[in-house]
């Protein structure tokens, strides 16, 4: 379900651009049945070239569909309605690490290299260094059932990160980790920039702090009909003020 | 102490040997014509081996075609299941007047028996493919031929395997069943010379010799399924003895 082709020409310019990577307008999706659900109603969520953004909201609401929309998947049985612009290059990370258990871990990190059509040397190489710096070195020959939680996610994110495609969307990447080995993921995941070099990331997630140390703006969902209530910038100094009106955007009725 | 029930039964009713004979002297038999067998049961395995490995591939490459297009799913599907439904006993002289009293039509016959629950097996495990695993490689910008490779073929595996290990425990007996209605050589040969000297002790060492092959044939095919899927782990069995208070 991808609609059109991307305007915009993924050149290597540092961000910050004007030019949208991925743009969905009154974007609404149900899922008809007995018990019918509105999963997000009339959203519109513009990402630009070299921004990451992280969306942030209570279970159920709709995270997970956005996503899916955005990467040109539409979910089984779902009536989608709106405009959605999203490019051909996408790389997506589902919540559920979708790990093929029949192959290794390092052939499965492959899995998107080989679709993007890369040198498979090449990759190869790239994916050890990358085995090292997740934390998962020796684990190269594992099989996925002999893996941790925390592993399988940390492989998913290195399966999605490694064909290199200009725009990312991982669904909640370190939900399965301990405070300190996601605290080195997310070190990892601002230093190599992934925003940067032309390319944009869109990151959900339900950790506030996460949200504000990583992304540029951070879209706050509200519950079930996911719409967005908050569309916030993070500023460069200070993240106090925008950790309060995160939290508030989050808890309406402010039990606080 | 089934055999002891059955040696003590034959003697004390005074059954008359050629109807049923004692295990004792089924023994005594088997010591007997056991060097004389050995080419019989070469042949027999020989053709329910081949058979067996062309089943495989022909119902694996079934199965693949009626993945990839649908349209052949409905046109050739039914026309699969339509051969399975004609007797062996029909098939062979068929087979053999267009194939000769060789090894080929007791190679076909087989492979016939055996590709029906590879292809059956194998088809409902492609079509069950884990959504999971195909959304994933689909939101990394993968082509249906994409999905093919790396999630369709490798997750019928397990199914064709297990398709084949049925496939295994027919595949003597078919050959056998072939054998015995026009062949030179080959444990059904044996059988059906046995049976015209009324000679029941042979036709039970036959049947002892067929029941004992196809149990190898079948660990056989369990080893080679399991080396063929390493990555499947053994299910965990529930500890027992720890009754919640
Ligand atoms: N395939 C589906 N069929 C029917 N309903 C669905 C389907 N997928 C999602 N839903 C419904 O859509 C709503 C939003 O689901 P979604 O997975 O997008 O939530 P989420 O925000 O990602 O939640 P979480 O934070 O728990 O992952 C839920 O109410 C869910 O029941
Ligand atoms: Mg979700």
């Amino acid at each position: 379900m991808r609609h059109g082709p991307m305007t915009s020409s993924l050149s290597t310019e540092a961000p910050p651009t004007s030019t949208p990577a991925l743009e969905v307008a009154g974007l609404t999706v149900t899922f008809p049945g007995a018990r019918e659900v509105v999963a997000l109603q009339d959203v519109d969520l513009q990402v630009r070239v070299g921004e990451f953004v992280a969306v942030v909201g209570p279970s159920g609401c709709g995270k997970s569909t956005l996503l899916r929309v955005l990467a040109g998947l539409t979910p089984a049985g779902a009536r989608v309605s709106g405009r959605t612009t999203v490019g051909p290059a996408t790389a997506w990370m589902p919540q559920r690490d979708g790990l093929l258990p029949w192959r290794r871990a390092l052939p499965n990190a492959l899995v998107g290299a080989r679709i993007a059509g890369q040198d498979r040397a090449t990759a190869d190489a790239r994916a050890r260094e990358l085995f090292d710096e997740f934390g998962l070195t020796g684990f190269e020959r594992a099989w996925t059932h002999e893996l941790s939680g925390g592993m399988r996610q940390r492989l998913a994110l290195l399966r999605t990160c490694l064909p290199g495609r200009p725009v990312l969307l991982l669904d909640e990447p370190f939900g399965a980790l301990d405070a300190i080995t996601r605290r080195r993921m997310n070190a990892w995941l601002a230093g190599v920039d992934l925003a940067g070099h032309g390319r944009a990331v869109v990151l959900v997630t339900h950790d506030v702090d996460e949200a504000l140390l990583l992304a540029d703006r951070v879209v706050v969902l509200s519950d079930r009909p996911g719409r967005v209530v908050l569309d916030l910038r993070v500023p460069r100094d200070g993240t106090d003020g925008a950790r309060r009106s995160l939290l508030e955007a989050l808890d309406p009725e402010g039990t606080s | 102490m089934l055999l002891v029930g059955w040696e003590v039964g034959v003697r004390l009713s005074d059954l008359p040997a050629f109807v049923l004979p004692p295990p004792s002297q089924v023994a005594r038999t088997a010591v007997e014509v056991a060097p004389l067998l050995g080419d019989d049961v070469a042949t027999t395995l020989t053709e329910a081996g081949l058979g067996l490995l062309v089943g495989a591939v022909v119902g694996l490459l079934l199965a693949v075609l009626i993945a990839a297009f649908p349209l052949v799913s409905d046109t050739v599907y039914p026309l699969v299941t339509l051969t399975q439904t004609v007797p062996t006993v029909v098939l062979a002289p068929l087979l053999i007047l267009w194939a000769g009293f060789g090894l080929l039509p007791k190679v076909v016959l087989v492979a016939l028996t055996a590709f029906f629950p590879v292809l059956v097996a194998s088809v409902t495990a492609m079509a069950a493919v884990d959504a999971e695993h195909a959304e994933m490689v689909a939101g990394l910008g993968g082509t249906r031929r994409h999905q093919f490779w790396l999630v369709q073929l490798p997750a019928s595996v397990p199914g064709a395997l297990g398709g084949l290990r049925v496939a295994a425990t027919y595949a003597i007996g078919a050959a056998v069943v072939a054998e015995y209605l026009a062949g030179q050589s080959g444990l059904g040969v044996f059988v059906q010379r046995s049976r015209k000297g009324y000679e029941v002790d042979q036709i039970l060492v036959a049947v002892a010799l067929v029941a004992g092959l196809t149990g190898l044939l079948f660990l056989l095919v369990d080893g080679l399924a399991r080396l063929a899927t390493p990555w499947q782990r053994p299910s965990s069995t529930p500890r027992p003895g720890r009754t919640p208070a």
